[in-house]
Formats: C-alpha cells, structure tokens, sequence
C-alpha cells in the first residue's frame, strides 16, 4: 500500500511540474503585458522600463527558475497589473469562489439526483422526458447565456435579485443556479444511467422477488450503489466550479478565481494566470490522488493491479 | 391572556409548510428592498466600472501611460496643475505660474491653506517629493531634463531645466503623474506600502476601502480647496460584462455605467429614465498604409492610397456603431482636443471618386489588397472598413489580432498591407506625430524626409506661435500624403441614471471618465 501511494504521489508531483512547465512557457507567448499596461504610442523607455521591472528583460529559463524558486517558497509572485502578491489576491477570492462553488453543487444535486431517480425508475414515461429535455437543455445552454436571462428577469423587469457582486445571500442565488444548471443536468444524466445499471442487477432482483415494496428497494438496495459514481463525479466537479467558473463570475461580476484568472488572461499578468492554473491543478491533482488512494484502500485490486 | 416568555418557548415548536412559504417569501421581499436600498443611498453615487481596478492607480507615483489611472486621480488626488473644462492647464493646488524667457526656468505658487486628508497643508516639499517620487510613464525622459527643484518657502516652488523644452508643462501636468502631489511626512511616516493601500491625497474624495478588482468607496473631503463635494459618497464597482452593466444601471443599483457600446447603446439610448452620454476621446482610429514607402507595391501610390479615403463611409460606420457620437475630423493622427491641432477637410464618402481614382491609377478592376489588420477588441469598425474598401474593389481581409498581439506586431513592424491604428496615448501634437509619424517613431514603418526635417525645429522653438506653425505644417503635409486614411476619433460611451443631475461626463476634453469629481451632482429626493 505504501508503495502504491509513494508511487501515486510522485506521478502527482510530476503532473505539477509538467502544469508548471507548460503553463509558465504558453503564457509568454501570448504577447507583450508591457503593451497593455501602457497606451498604444508609449514610448520604448517605458516600455523597457516595465520589462526591467518586472524582469520580463531576463532570458526566459532564468525566469523560470526565479519563479520556481518562489513557488517552492510559497510565493507565486507579484501581479503584474495588480501589483499585489498573487497569494493574497487568491486567499481573497477564494473564501467567494467556495461559497458559490458550494450553492452550486448543493443546487445541480438537488436537482440532478432527483430526476435522475425519477428518470431512471419511470423509463420511457413523460417524466423520463422531461428529465431528457432538461439534460439536453444542460448541457447545450451556455451558462452566459442562463446569466443574462436571469438578470434580464429577476434584475431589470421584476427587481427581486441584484445583478452583480457579492455580499448578502441574494447576490449568491443567480450566479449559483447558472453555474450548477450545467453540472446538474451531468450529475442528472449519470444518476438515471447508474440507477438503471443498479436496478438491472441480480440483487435488485432479489430483493423484488422477496416482495420487498418498490420504495424501499429503490431507496435502500439501488439508491446506495448508484450514489456512489455521482459523488464522485461530484467531487471532481466541485474542484472545477471553484477553478474555472470564468463566464459566470465574469458575467455577475463574482469576485472569485475565475474572474481573477479572466482578468490575468486579458492583461497578460502572467503571475496571476500562473497561480490559479498551478494552484487549481493542485487541487484537482490532490482530488485525484485522493481518490485513488481510497479506491486503492476499498478496492485491494487497484493496488495489487499497480 | 398574557403568557410569559418561559411558557412560550415551552411550547412545541412546529413549523409548517405554509409558515415555510410565507418566510422565504417574507425574506425574499426584505432582501429584495433591501438591495434597492443600497443602490439608492442618499448622497451615494454608484458606478458601473467597465476595468478591473488595481491599487497601483491609486498612487499617482505609479501612474502608466494608460488614460484609465486618472478615473481615480482626479477624485483622490489633486495636481499643481491639471487639464480641467475648458483647459489643458487649468489650476489646481497651483494658482499661478509663470515660465522664464528662456524656457529654462518654471515657477509655481501654491494655494495657501490646502490640505491633504489627513490635515497636512500641502507645501513646495510635497511637490518636490513627489516629482522626485515619481516611477510611472515617462519618468526617464521628465526627471532626466530637470536639473533641479527648489524650493524657497512653503508656497514656492521653481523647476529648473538643463535645457529650454516646450512641452515640460504638457508632461507635467497631464501626461504623466508627476505633478499630482502626495504628502511627504506622511509617506515617510507610514511607509510606502501602507500609503499604497490606504493612499492620502488632497483630492475631493478620500480613501475608504478598497478590494483590488471588485470595489473601490470613497468619501467626500469637506475641506477640500475648491468646496466640498455635492456626492457624500462614491462607490465603484467593476462589472466587467457590458450586458450586467446596463442591466445593474436599469434596475437602479448603479447611477453610472461607463462602456455601453454597439446595439446595447441603441437600447440605452431607447431605455426610458437613462441617459447616454457620449465623450469623444483622444484616441484616433485611421487605416495606414505600411508599404508606401515600397515603389512595387499599390500604396505607394497616393491616388489609391486617397481612393481609400474616399471610400469609408466615416458617418455611416458612426451612426451604426457609435450612435453618430465619434467625432470625424479628418485627422488619422492627432485628436481635435491635443494642443497645436491643426483641422484638415473634412473626410469625403464618395465611391465614385474612389473607383475613378483607382481607374486612374491603372486599377479599374480593382485588385487583391492583402489583409487588413486590427485589434480584434475593434474589429467591429475593421469589418465596416473592409466592407466599404470591396465596394470600390479593394479587395481586404480582415485579421483581426487580440490586443496584446497586435500592438506587438504593429510596434516591431510585422505587418503589411493595411493597419487599422487607435493610438490613444496623452501628449500633443508634438508627442502623437513623433511615434506615428516622424523617422524612428515606435509605430513609424517609413517617413518622408520634408516631415522628419520639421519634428526637431519645434521641439526647440519657444516662440508659441511659432512652432504651432511648424506642427500644423507637418500635419498638413501628413494629410497631403495621405500618410493614413483617417477612419475617426472614438467616442466614448456611458449609460446615466435617473438620480444623476450633472455627471461631468465631457467636461474635460478628451477624458473619458466624470471629472471634475467636485462638480457632480445628485437630484435632490
């Protein structure tokens, strides 16, 4: 067992570097931050002058392993368009994109389990449907989309929610149902087809031909078993909704990750891109590592097998 | 019958569905008024902000080359001298100044009994401090022609130069932030990164609270020189989606809304209760033409080079995407409200003249022109451009290029064909011509001799007159090259809502934002 996490953790460590690797080289290439945070007509000086004093001047692996060094220490680096430490505008964000990331999930799982029993135990019927309809919907409505509908709604023509920002339990409402109305149309579709699974099985059977009442072999024998791949998926969902809610954030103006990586990505701060990426991988590595540890733990194949 | 409180909590407590309803709805209804509170506080202005907010603007010390810095200066600082209505050098904590004969020599007196935020009058030693402080756009070339700074009593203050130039006033007061003045005690006192976060300046408004990206608030200074402001409070908040932004403006939490372009202007403008206030800024959008200078190419000659400028329909691309608010002077380079401006005809829409000229030019059937680059964050006026340039058969094709990407392209001269240009740096005429147009400018892929000969002969003339006469003479001989085709000079434009009496907004020439901050006013309830 220790082998296997030993093993596990250094393939996580190695997705790190190679996410570091990538992400410090593939920003450099999308042009000059020195050109946006000056007007068009600046003069060379002050250009130069931004280079030097963000040391952009430097041979590109020298920077690199400047910001390696930092990383290792903890420090992410100074935005550049910000000129504040990364870290703190992360920990400022972040506590927003958790909450947000939080209401979300509880409201793609209120939604999506649900009918996706509903779908599951009434396959074929008007409610199977439906619930197709509103996957479908899910999944091809893009949530800027749903944004703008609802602000135009519940903003402008009714006044009940605010349309942007933070700070009371109204500002979380529409900015939640946006960004989880995708994720609960996914977590709708994967509960209908595990139940489905489940409720084919021989023990599902069983428990039927032993006369037990449809609601409790659904809710005990089925429910159980079909649960556990959506909470999974639900799990590494929820890492995606804190890191990459971009368009949502953006759209409710939502001072979480995602707006702060859309700012870094539309000002060429290559520190802040850098952060997030490398700071939401680690979440998303460490969810992984997480999860094959305690699959390795339930399962003694998975270790055997490695 | 009365009961007392320990009887009422030992009563079971049951919560119905119904109670359920009604205190979702109850706290649905509360939250709702509340949040329409907020946006309508009395004496409280909200803006929409359209960029994200960095502390860095905050500090004048700092400022870059960009226009957008001086949104926040202007409420929170205040300059010896500054451009306010009606003029590019209107006082400040300045009430006069005067500059030697031979431009050597600039002296300031300052108001008495100024103050910052803090309490601290403001002195000659602040204004030293500051220039000497100061980092931002320009600061090489400024502090570098400056050979000392004296300061002889609290309200005096002399700036002498290593040698006469012209355009230090411009630099001082308006191109850079070297003369928005910040208290030297206090910085010494708390230290650079404290000022940074909490600044002090001696604006109308001083510093509250500040979240870097989302929300800035600041309060009014009711000592500040020129009178305490009519808004008590400003609050602004970054909403970087324009859609949210007219939506937040509509439904009343923000009184003011910067950027609202293209059809949703169309619906501001509709939008009952809004107003649409348009500022045309200093940024000028021309087409230029790269390969003039190259005898085999088609743009080196001028009659196609001038068929181009008479085939943009200047008026009808304003209409449509800034409800007619750009201003179309004529001038590809140098904006109406710079200094030493010179007014060139105004630009023709004839196609037929623009075919007859391409006739003539041996190009009757048109041709295959290449491509037409921009900056994709303008690309809507590159699609009318190349529409009206392929009705006369300049065949174009668009290349849109994302804003980073293009300025670095065009600044090391990487392309070819055509360029749509928007520079929108501050200056004069003097400072716009050197990097567009003039030999070894930044964005300058070849110049003409006559032109280049003219740039050093004002830049040391101190007779006004002139070298307002040089300047003109060069942009007249631009425009007789037909060096660019000249497209328009942007407008600006922002939603207002009904609680605003006087935004500010155009007040000051070319500055996109509301100022002065002191003169806006909020309807009385």
């Amino acid at each position: 067992m220790r082998q296997f996490v030993l093993k596990r953790f250094c393939y996580s460590l190695l997705s790190l570097f190679l996410l570091s690797v990538t992400i410090f080289f593939f920003v450099r290439v999308t042009g000059d931050p020195a050109t946006l945070l000056t007007e068009p007509g600046a003069s060379e000086a002050d250009i130069a002058a931004i280079h030097q004093k963000f040391g952009l001047d430097r041979p590109l692996v020298v920077q690199y392993v400047l910001f390696m060094t930092s990383l290792f220490r903890g420090d992410l680096g100074q935005s550049f368009y910000y000129q504040t430490p990364v870290m703190d505008l992360y920990w400022s964000r972040l506590p927003h994109s958790l909450l947000l990331a939080a209401v979300a999930m509880a409201f793609s799982l209120i939604i999506g389990i649900p009918s996706g029993i509903i779908a599951a135990v009434r396959i074929g019927s008007f409610w199977d449907s439906v619930g197709k309809v509103f996957a479908l919907l899910g999944l091809s409505l893009p949530s800027f989309f749903i944004g703008l509908l609802m602000i135009l709604l519940f903003s402008v023509y009714l006044g009940w929610l605010p349309s942007s920002g933070s700070g009371t339990p109204l500002h979380v409402i529409m900015p939640a149902f946006a960004l989880g109305w995708y994720f609960a149309a996914a977590h709708m579709r994967l509960t209908r087809s595990s139940m489905l699974e489940v409720l084919g099985s021989e023990y599902i059977k069983l428990a039927r031909l032993k006369g037990l009442p449809q609601r409790l072999v659904i809710a005990k024998h089925a429910f159980k078993n079909a649960l556990i791949p959506v909470l999974t998926l639900a799990g590494i969902n929820l890492v995606l909704m804190i890191n990459v809610a971009v368009i949502v954030e953006t759209v409710f103006a939502w001072p979480g990750i995602g707006r702060l990586l859309y700012e870094g990505i539309s000002f060429r701060d290559f520190p802040v891109v850098q952060g997030v990426v490398i700071l939401g991988g680690a979440m998303i590595v460490a969810v992984n590592l997480l999860v094959d540890i305690v699959y390795a733990v339930i399962d003694p194949r998975i270790r055997l097998g490695s | 019958m009365t009961r007392s409180p320990g009887e009422l909590f030992a009563e079971p407590f049951r919560l119905h569905r119904r109670d359920l309803l009604a205190l979702s709805a109850a706290a649905g209804l509360t939250g709702a008024l509340a949040h329409r509170a907020e946006a309508a506080a009395p004496g409280q202005l909200t803006y929409a902000v359209h960029i994200s907010l960095a502390a860095s603007w905050l500090d004048p010390g700092e400022t870059s080359g960009l226009i957008t810095p001086f949104l926040l200066l202007y409420a929170l600082h205040d300059a010896l001298v500054k451009p306010m209505p009606g003029t590019a050098y209107g006082a400040g904590l300045a009430e006069s100044w005067t500059a030697s004969e031979d431009g050597l020599t600039y002296d300031f007196v300052l108001r008495p009994n100024t103050l910052f935020h803090n309490g601290d009058p403001v002195t000659s030693d602040d204004v030293k401090f500051s220039f000497e402080r100061y980092r931002g756009a320009n600061h090489v070339d400024l502090q570098g022609r400056v050979a000392s700074i004296e300061t002889p009593d609290p309200r005096h203050v002399r700036f002498r130069l290593k040698q006469p130039w012209p355009d230090f006033l411009t630099f001082y007061s308006g191109t850079t932030g070297a003369g928005w003045i910040v208290p030297r005690k206090h910085i010494e006192k708390v230290g650079e990164e404290t000022f940074k976060k909490a600044p002090v300046g001696a604006g109308p408004f001083k510093f509250v609270s500040f979240n870097p990206g989302i929300e800035l608030v600041l309060e009014a200074f009711g000592q500040y020189w020129q009178k305490p402001p009519p808004v008590k409070r400003i609050v602004m908040k970054v909403i970087p989606d324009e859609g949210t932004r007219l939506a937040a403006l509509k439904s009343g939490e923000v009184d003011i809304a910067y950027s609202i372009r293209g059809e949703l202007a169309e619906e501001l403008r509709k939008a009952p209760g809004l107003k649409l206030e348009a500022v045309a800024v200093q940024g000028t959008f021309a087409v230029y033409f790269p390969e003039q200078w190259t005898p085999s190419s088609p743009w080196h000659d001028i009659r196609i080079r001038r068929a181009v400028n008479f085939a943009i329909d200047h008026e009808g691309i304003n209409q449509a995407l800034t409800q007619g608010y750009s201003h179309v002077t004529g001038s590809g380079v140098v904006p109406d409200m710079f200094e030493f401006y010179w007014q060139p005809p105004k630009p023709e829409y004839n196609p037929d003249k623009a075919r007859k000229l391409l006739a003539e030019a041996g190009r009757a059937n048109g041709f295959d022109a290449g491509f037409y680059y921009c900056d994709s964050s303008y690309a809507n006026i590159g699609e009318a451009v190349v529409n009206n340039l392929r009705e006369v058969g300049i065949n174009v094709r668009l290349r849109p290029i994302e804003r980073a990407g293009f300025l670095k392209g065009w600044g090391e001269k990487q392309y070819k064909n055509l360029i749509q240009i928007g520079p929108g740096a501050s200056g004069n005429a003097a400072t716009r011509m050197e990097s567009l147009v003039v030999k070894g400018g930044q964005f300058v892929y070849g110049s003409y001799p006559d032109i280049d000969e003219l740039f050093p002969r004002q830049a040391i003339e101190l007779d006004r007159a002139k070298r307002e006469a040089i300047l003109h003479r060069m942009q007249e001989l631009v425009y007789e090259k037909s060096l660019y085709a000249p497209i328009w000079q942007l407008a600006f434009l922002n939603g207002v809502g009904p609680r605003v009496e006087a935004s500010s907004f155009g007040r000051i020439p070319g500055f996109p934002y509301t100022a002065p901050y002191e003169d806006i006013t909020l309807k009385s309830a």
